[in-house]
């Protein structure tokens, strides 16, 4: 073939091109789940969303739990697993194949999900949300035990109602990401752990106060902001190496900060902390007596 | 005959796009069942969503296809092992149900029905009037549970939705969406792709275009040093840079080590961190830009001397090495889209790539970043350096003027 003749094959080619071919268009699905309450008791449910938005709140009384996704079907699949011995639950997207590069805009690639989860059946939940921007919402659930694993994201976790039942234990694990927990007291978890690499975590202290609370905080490289409301006692005891501490209001003994009164204060936070090239705050919320 | 081959050309081209349209089609990967494919699409162009009758599915061979609907925890997994059972004629269809039985076409069970063991239908609803005593999954069907009725188990309609119309569920309900095909609307087309692919590549040449201008403004002097060694000494330089790409991250590993074994180091571990990323990536970028600009000034210097008039300086040297190296990446851009061809240009402008950035990678560290030029070919050996050029008569220059002429009878 001429140079001549190639040339003309590759204009050929280049105009019926676009009519004929498509481009490979995003495999995106939807995938929904949800059960009925049978009579159980408890639901322990573990959630695994890798990346994109999600959303966690309360839901129907009747229903235990209930998902809708939208997902990358290249990339992930959708996994359900509920176990009536056990009344534990496995829900969300399981990573498959290879990831690979995509060069393509974000807003195509998002996946989106949302959990939801009876509020009446007492409620532990561990949230698996690596790189996942999520909103979650849990007042009103009747939460026995809370842990959110985060890793490159930005979490907002809110308990506008107070929870039902008690709460033990609350852990958040935040890698490279930014968690603001935000009202609470309305969980009423005993104790509260947020363990750190080079994320942000700011706890906040609002909402109907019904216990004492102990935080446990490691942090490495980030940051930690404690919003506490005015009139509450609170007592920092910290091991801190390269890590600045800016606690207004507290008065320091040793290794232990305390507000004025802690001993008789009728409701108490207690915080240890151990920090490395971390910086801790306190605010104060409310206004000054 | 020259037509004759050009037509039979075309024809293949035509053949490996169409493919690939096949491929957009299903939405999936790779080059897998082509035949296959092609057989499930033409009915569904040129006669729609075939109504199958519906028919009991024969257990196929022991070592057939076989699905286990006791678990239903892996909807994806479960849509591919039907879809892969499927066969057409739909008739030819052979699965083994777990623990239950397989149907073609629409299935209903009577209000005084009732099925014991799970029920797996494909290519058509299910209607539940009565009681089934399992898990229920349809493959592109909807389920239907009518008033009265109730399922003991999980239900699952994979490319159908699950509608309780009344009736009783006591297991989970999962719906999992049809892969969607390819509309003229959600497809993104071949221009569209270009334009994207374009505004990317425009935006990566404006961005080494102002950082090279940057890089010449205030760092010249170790820029031509760089681009000196990359023409000098371009073979050690490749090496070097080979070498510098496989040791990068074990001397990273050293260095982060060293810094934490000594007690005063550790405090400059997130200093170090940053530092050596910087000095990196700066190598690397300084390093391509070098290359650029020993290729524009070899581009440059051929064309001066074919008789083309310019300035030469090195904006120019670098603009023009720039839109030299781009040249790949601009066939990517146009013909990236191509079946098969599109891959081999990104991966041939990404091999290209690879091999500037090491070449110019070694360059910077041999010149440890513009400031040693033994690898640059700019300093004079020693016995180069004799008086005799005094005594060498001027050619060109000032002295070369005013040089007295040659007497005619001389």
């Amino acid at each position: 073939m001429t140079l001549r003749g190639a040339f003309l094959l590759v204009t050929c080619v280049g105009f019926a091109g676009p009519v004929l071919h498509p481009a490979d268009a995003q495999t995106m699905r939807a995938f929904s789940a949800n059960r009925p309450v049978r009579g159980e008791r408890l639901l322990i449910a573990s959630l695994d969303f890798g990346s994109g938005r999600v959303v966690i709140q309360p839901g129907q009384p009747g229903e235990l739990y209930r998902a809708a996704l939208r997902y990358d079907a290249e990339r992930a699949a959708p996994i359900q697993n509920f176990d009536p011995r056990t009344n534990s639950l496995h829900l969300g997207l399981e990573s498959v194949g290879s990831g690979g590069v995509r060069v393509t805009s974000r807003t195509q690639l998002e996946q989106t999900a949302r959990f939801e989860f009876s509020p009446d059946i007492p409620l532990s939940l561990t949230a698996n949300l690596g790189a996942a921007d999520a909103t979650i919402d849990l007042g009103g659930t009747t939460l026995t035990e809370l842990t959110i694993n985060s890793g490159a994201t930005r979490s907002s976790l809110a308990f506008s109602r107070p929870t039902r039942g008690e709460c033990r234990h609350a852990t958040f694990t935040v890698g490279a990401s930014e968690l603001d927990a935000r009202q609470l007291a309305n969980a009423g978890c005993g104790v509260i752990e947020v363990q750190g690499g080079v994320g942000r975590a700011a706890l906040g202290f609002e909402g109907e106060w019904r216990r004492d609370v102990a935080v446990v905080v490691d942090m490495a490289m980030g940051g930690v902001t404690l919003r506490v409301p005015r009139g509450t006692g609170l007592q920092i005891t910290a091991a801190r190496f390269l890590s600045t501490l800016d606690a207004q209001g507290l008065t320091r003994n040793g290794n232990v900060w305390s507000t004025p009164g802690f001993a008789t204060a009728k409701r108490k936070i207690t915080v240890e902390l151990q920090a490395s090239m971390a910086g801790v705050n306190v605010e104060w919320l409310g206004s000054k007596e | 005959m020259r037509a004759g081959k050009a037509a039979a050309a075309l024809l293949v081209v035509v053949t490996l796009i169409s493919a690939g349209r096949l491929e957009a089609a299903t939405g999936r990967g790779g080059w897998g069942e082509p035949v296959s494919r092609v057989k499930n699409i033409i009915p569904l162009i040129f006669l729609g969503s075939p109504d199958v009758a519906p028919q009991a599915v024969p257990t196929a061979e022991p070592q057939g296809p076989s699905v286990d609907p006791a678990h239903l925890n892996q909807p994806a997994a479960l849509e591919r092992s039907l879809r892969t059972a499927l066969r057409r004629p739909l008739d030819a269809t052979r699965l083994t149900v777990v623990g239950g039985t397989a149907r073609l076409g629409a299935y209903s069970v009577g209000s005084a029905e009732t099925v014991h063991g799970h029920v797996v239908v494909l290519e058509g609803d299910v209607d539940v009037h009565g009681h089934v005593d399992g898990n229920i999954v349809a493959l592109d069907g909807d389920i239907i549970v009518h008033p009265g009725a109730s399922v003991t188990g999980d239900v699952l309609a994979i490319g159908g939705h699950v509608r309780e119309a009344g009736g009783n569920i006591s297991g989970s309900v999962q719906s999992l969406e049809a892969v969607p095909l390819p509309s003229t609307a959600a497809a993104i087309s071949i221009p569209t792709v270009i334009a994207r692919r374009a505004a990317g590549f425009l935006g990566v040449f404006l961005t080494l275009v102002t950082l090279g201008f940057g890089l010449v403004t205030f760092g010249r002097p170790n820029l031509e040093i760089v681009s000196d060694t990359v023409m000098q000494s371009f073979g050690r330089s490749f090496l070097v840079g080979l070498l510098g790409e496989v040791l990068i991250l074990p001397t990273f590993g050293m260095l982060i080590v060293g810094l934490v074994l000594t007690v005063a180091g550790a405090l400059l571990v997130p200093f170090g961190i940053v530092v050596y990323a910087l000095l990196a990536i700066v190598a690397i970028l300084g390093g391509v830009l070098a290359v650029a600009h020993a290729m524009g000034e070899t581009i440059t210097r051929r064309r001066m001397a074919q008789g083309f008039k310019a300035s030469p300086n090195s904006y120019r040297y670098l603009l023009t090495g720039l839109v030299a190296l781009s040249v790949a990446w601009l066939a990517w851009v146009v013909f990236g889209w191509v079946p098969v061809a599109g891959g081999l240009i990104l991966s041939a402008a990404a091999i290209l790539t690879w091999f500037i950035g090491t070449v110019g990678f070694g360059a910077a560290l041999l010149s440890r970043g513009g400031i040693r030029e033994h690898f640059a070919g700019r300093l004079i050996p020693a016995e180069m350096l004799t008086d005799e050029y005094l005594w060498a008569t001027p050619q060109f220059g000032v002295p070369a003027v005013k040089r007295p002429p040659k007497e005619p009878g001389a």
